[in-house]
């Protein structure tokens, strides 16, 4: 077919952020890439149900999750065992952050249930308004909302870090407190 | 004065002093906001994180081989499907 080169141009621009998301349902970077050029495939085989100038990374984050929890439905296992798998792919580029607190966090967040992990990447990282993070999870803008606040919450929890001045001891001395035993 | 669980399903005695019903509508306001108040800080931090994760693989850009995918079922001229 032939495209016009600007929705074209929408659609690779969308690549790098799609690719982001994808690797952080599947928890794999092969798979990622994967789902990501079947929902390439897909989008534009259908590329005339596409609206020109609504949002098209709204559209193929749309049609990935859907293929994604298709596929996942078959595959739950492997993917439930996100603890492991899900940091692991991850733990190549520490660089950034201090490379503990990175994996540690990558750790935190692979023991999210997947629908508060997905609703927090798609508003915290993707950027993704609320409303347009329902319409591609397919549910009440309310329903993001608390996923989201669930998935903040047990981050924290899961992370050991609270508002410091409620809570006082700083972390290495609350895991002592916390792991100290009786005696 | 505890009642704990289950604030719905047995409202208090008509006497029970307001004070309690109103503490348990309170404490499930408070609560519900609570979900939201996790601190700025916290918030942040986890922000934080969350998009450097992200943008390390958004940094990455489009891999040549889904660019030259995109641009070949673009370009060519019949269907796609």
């Amino acid at each position: 077919m032939k495209l016009d080169p600007a929705i074209r141009d929408q659609v690779l621009a969308t690549v790098p952020s799609l690719r982001a998301f994808a690797i952080s349902l599947s928890g794999n970077v092969d798979r990622a890439d994967d789902l990501v050029q079947e929902t390439l495939l897909r989008a534009l085989a259908h590329i005339d149900s596409f609206q020109p100038g609504t949002n098209m990374p709204a559209w193929l984050f749309t049609i990935l999750r859907n293929l994604f929890r298709s596929e996942y439905r078959k595959r739950r296992r492997e993917v439930e065992d996100a603890d492991g798998r899900y940091a692991e792919t991850l733990k190549s580029h520490p660089e950034q952050t201090g490379r503990v607190e990175f994996n540690e966090f990558r750790a935190a967040l692979a023991k999210l249930p997947s629908d508060q992990r997905e609703a927090l990447i798609l508003v915290g990282a993707s950027g993704f308004s609320y409303e347009d993070a329902a319409a591609i999870c397919g549910c009440a803008v309310g329903t993001i909302k608390s996923r989201v606040n669930r998935a903040r919450t047990r981050l924290a929890d899961l992370l050991a870090i609270d508002n410091v001045d409620d809570f006082g001891p700083d972390r290495a001395t609350r895991a002592v407190l916390a792991g100290g035993g009786r005696s | 004065m505890n009642t704990g669980k289950t604030v719905n399903l047995q409202p208090p005695p008509a006497n029970a002093d307001k004070a309690d019903e109103l503490e348990a509508m309170g404490k499930a306001a408070t609560q519900r906001k609570g979900e939201v108040r996790l601190g700025r800080e916290v918030q942040a931090r986890i922000g934080q994180q969350l998009r450097g994760m992200y943008d390390e693989v958004v940094n990455q850009g489009v891999p040549k081989h889904i660019d030259d995918l995109v641009r070949r079922l673009t370009d060519q001229d019949d269907g796609v499907a």
